[in-house]
């Protein structure tokens, strides 16, 4: 059984299906990538999993672990296992960095039945995180991604998706605006917490991150569907040829 | 008769006036008194259809029988609990607008600087006294009463150079009686050139009661001196604050003014400041956080009279229950007072239906050369902000607790006192709803 099984989604927003039947499974210990053009759903896809309430789910089921991910609420998903690191990561000022991982660990801990976090604990792991994706102490006490560079908030999203360490995590276009060594440093974080009881669903536009982040499986969304589905090499394929071939195969 | 859209004080209020007026002082000083009180019977008390009183209901409040305020000793406690500035701050402590001798401490102190009881300063140089206050510019009724009957206070002088290390407290304590009271503590501050002083403004309660506080602190600044007041309003219990700060700034002199309300039945906070010369720079900032029927109404106004000066208001607040907030920043660019920079901003939380929140900036420019803005802005809780929280596992309560205790902790970031601050932050988190699931320990800003 996979971690991550989606059947027949459809998914509406303001009136409009962005989502349209849209199948996908990833297996424990796979990494998958969804690559499509601007406008395919792809972002629409990792809110939805992740329990975002703008949108509406009208037809098909999501299940995650086993469980209906989508009866669940947002922090519920959360302690099931998955984690979202977002596109656009939301500035809060006013909350520090440390301070909000800190409470993140410890809610999660706590809806899973375990003891909180020693602090002396947390701190050791938020300083190795740091180093691992290439993250400046003065930013840990900082307010959460407020004034962060746009490379600082996607390498921040990383350094949550290392302390937190999630069953399942979903990358959304993590690589856009990085420059190549925090691409790399994405990659090596990511690379380093695979594992055989751990997903990975990696969202993007370019085929540049998946020549570090090397996925089991590439699928090519469309106009809110997988229309095509094949292994790493699918990924130089559309970097060759762009998605010109799969938007007219859709019309 | 009264003047128009106002109505005439209580007899209560006027008999205790009177009586108080009778046995007043001698000399220039009474002259002073008996000048305000006739203004302030002229004027009478402004209804809601005077603009600058639009959204205070005072009516009531000043209906009450008032009696004289009664000799009163706070427990220990209770005023430990409220002290700040760090282990050797100076501090004045006042109960119901009278300073308490024994557990004030205001000694050693840096040569040229003198703080002394607005009772001592009345005994020692009556005379310079009644110069001082009569020098409120646009006083308004509630200053003319303060004038009339202030009784006690304080008096802080510092000389020219004068900047004392620790930081000196000014501790308001509203001691429940059985009758309802009112105070007038009236704090007269002087820095002399290059002067620096970081002055604590405290007010706390004990005991419920309604203790009605009419307080004016008056500043002059004179050329490059630095004033830090920040001021902590917690006097829960059905007590009441109308608190006037009047500040004169002469050339390159510096204002960092900041308030936190967090209790108090009703309280308005006026801020009145003059940049007299060129260079000057007043840095305000506020936090009010009214719940079930509390009101706290701000009038902030800033005179721009000379050019090249600075000035910055950042005002937020978090209205919950029934409570209502009102904010009104008024900035005036006067003819001459070039290459002005004048900022504004007002930022409410509104967390329930019933609350409300009354905005209203309003700028006045009469020069060119002028960097000017405003903004206000009433809203609820950031639905993105809470939506990235709980995909971390944080559960929807403790996320709207943090949102909300993040959007005050952005005031509290400006306070310099790290007790005060602190003081500050525990009165948020008992506010905030779901406060109480947040770990106060590293919640810093």
């Amino acid at each position: 059984m996979a971690m991550l099984e989606i059947e027949n989604l459809h998914v509406t927003a303001d009136g409009k299906e962005i989502v349209r039947g849209l199948d996908l499974a990833v297996p424990a210990g796979e990494v998958h990538a969804i690559m499509g053009p601007n406008g395919s759903g792809k972002s629409t896809l990792a809110y939805v999993l992740a329990g975002r309430e703008d949108y509406e789910v009208t037809e098909g089921r999501v299940r995650f672990l086993g469980r209906d991910l989508l009866a669940m609420e947002p922090e519920e998903r959360a302690a099931a296992g998955l984690f979202l690191a977002m596109q656009y990561p939301v500035e809060i000022p006013g909350v520090s960095n440390t301070y909000f991982l800190r409470q993140a660990v410890n809610a999660l801990r706590k809806a899973r039945g375990e003891p909180e976090m020693k602090p002396a604990e947390f701190m050791k792991r938020l300083r190795e995180a740091a180093r691992t994706v290439g993250i400046r102490e003065e930013l840990l006490r900082r307010d959460l991604n407020a004034d962060f560079s746009g490379g600082e908030k996607k390498r921040n999203e990383i350094l949550q998706l290392l302390v937190l360490e999630p069953a399942f995590a979903i990358l959304d276009e993590t690589d856009s605006g990085l420059d190549i060594d925090a691409l790399k440093a994405v990659a090596r974080a990511v690379n380093g917490l695979r594992g055989p009881e751990r997903g990975f669903l990696v969202i993007t536009h370019y085929q540049r991150l998946l020549e570090f982040i090397v996925p089991d499986r590439v699928h090519v969304m469309v106009e809110g569907r997988i229309v095509r589905s094949g292994g790493k090499e699918l990924a130089r394929e559309l970097e060759e040829r762009g998605y010109e071939p799969f938007l007219r195969e859709a019309a | 008769m009264v003047a128009a859209r106002h109505r005439a004080p209580a007899t209560a209020l006027v008999r205790l006036g009177e009586t108080r007026l009778a046995h007043a002082d001698a000399g220039a000083l009474a002259g002073v008194r008996r000048e305000a009180w006739r203004r302030f019977l002229e004027t009478g008390i402004p209804t809601t259809r005077v603009e600058d009183w639009k959204y205070a209901r005072i009516d009531a409040l000043l209906a009450r029988p008032f009696a004289a305020p009664g000799p009163a000793e706070p427990a220990a406690g209770t005023l430990a609990a409220a002290f700040a500035g760090g282990p050797r701050a100076r501090r004045l402590i006042l109960a119901n607008g009278r300073v308490l001798a024994g557990p004030s401490h205001v000694g050693g102190l840096p040569p040229g600087m003198r703080v002394l009881s607005l009772a001592e300063a009345i005994a020692r140089f009556p005379e310079r006294v009644a110069e001082v206050l009569a020098e409120v510019p646009d006083p308004g009724p509630f200053t003319d009463l303060n004038t009339a009957l202030a009784e006690d206070g304080a008096w802080i002088e510092l000389e020219e150079g004068v900047r004392p290390e620790v930081p000196l407290q000014l501790l308001f304590v509203a001691v429940g009686e059985p009758s309802a009271v009112m105070a007038h503590p009236r704090v007269v501050v002087r820095l002399g050139a290059g002067a620096r002083l970081h002055l604590i403004e405290s007010h706390l309660a004990e005991g419920a009661g309604h203790v009605l506080t009419n307080l004016v602190l008056q500043v002059r600044l004179d050329e490059g001196a630095e004033l830090v007041h920040e001021k902590l309003q917690a006097a829960e219990g059905g007590h009441a604050l109308l608190a006037r700060t009047s500040v004169r700034l002469a050339t390159g002199a510096r204002l960092r003014d900041r308030v936190a309300t967090v209790g108090g039945d009703f309280v308005r906070n006026e801020l009145d400041v003059r940049l007299e010369g060129e260079g000057g720079e007043a840095l305000m900032a506020g936090l009010y956080l009214p719940r079930d029927r509390e009101q706290v109404d701000t009038l902030v106004r800033v005179h721009h009279h000379a050019p090249r000066c600075h000035s910055d208001q950042f005002y937020k607040g978090v209205v919950e229950d029934r409570a209502r907030a009102a904010f009104a920043g008024r900035i005036t660019v006067h003819p001459g007072a070039q290459d002005t920079d004048a900022y504004q901003q007002n930022r409410n939380l509104l967390l329930s239906d019933e609350a409300e929140v009354d905005a209203k900036p309003e700028l006045e420019i009469f020069a060119d050369e002028v960097r000017c803005s405003h903004g206000a802005t009433v809203g609820g809780l950031d639905e993105a902000a809470l939506f990235y929280l709980r995909t971390r596992g944080i559960g929807r309560a403790a996320a709207e607790a943090l949102l909300t205790y993040a959007f005050a902790g952005e005031v509290v970031t400006r306070f310099d006192d790290p007790e005060l601050a602190a003081q500050l932050r525990r009165a948020i988190l008992a506010r905030v709803p779901g406060g109480g699931m947040l770990d106060p320990e590293g919640l810093v800003a």
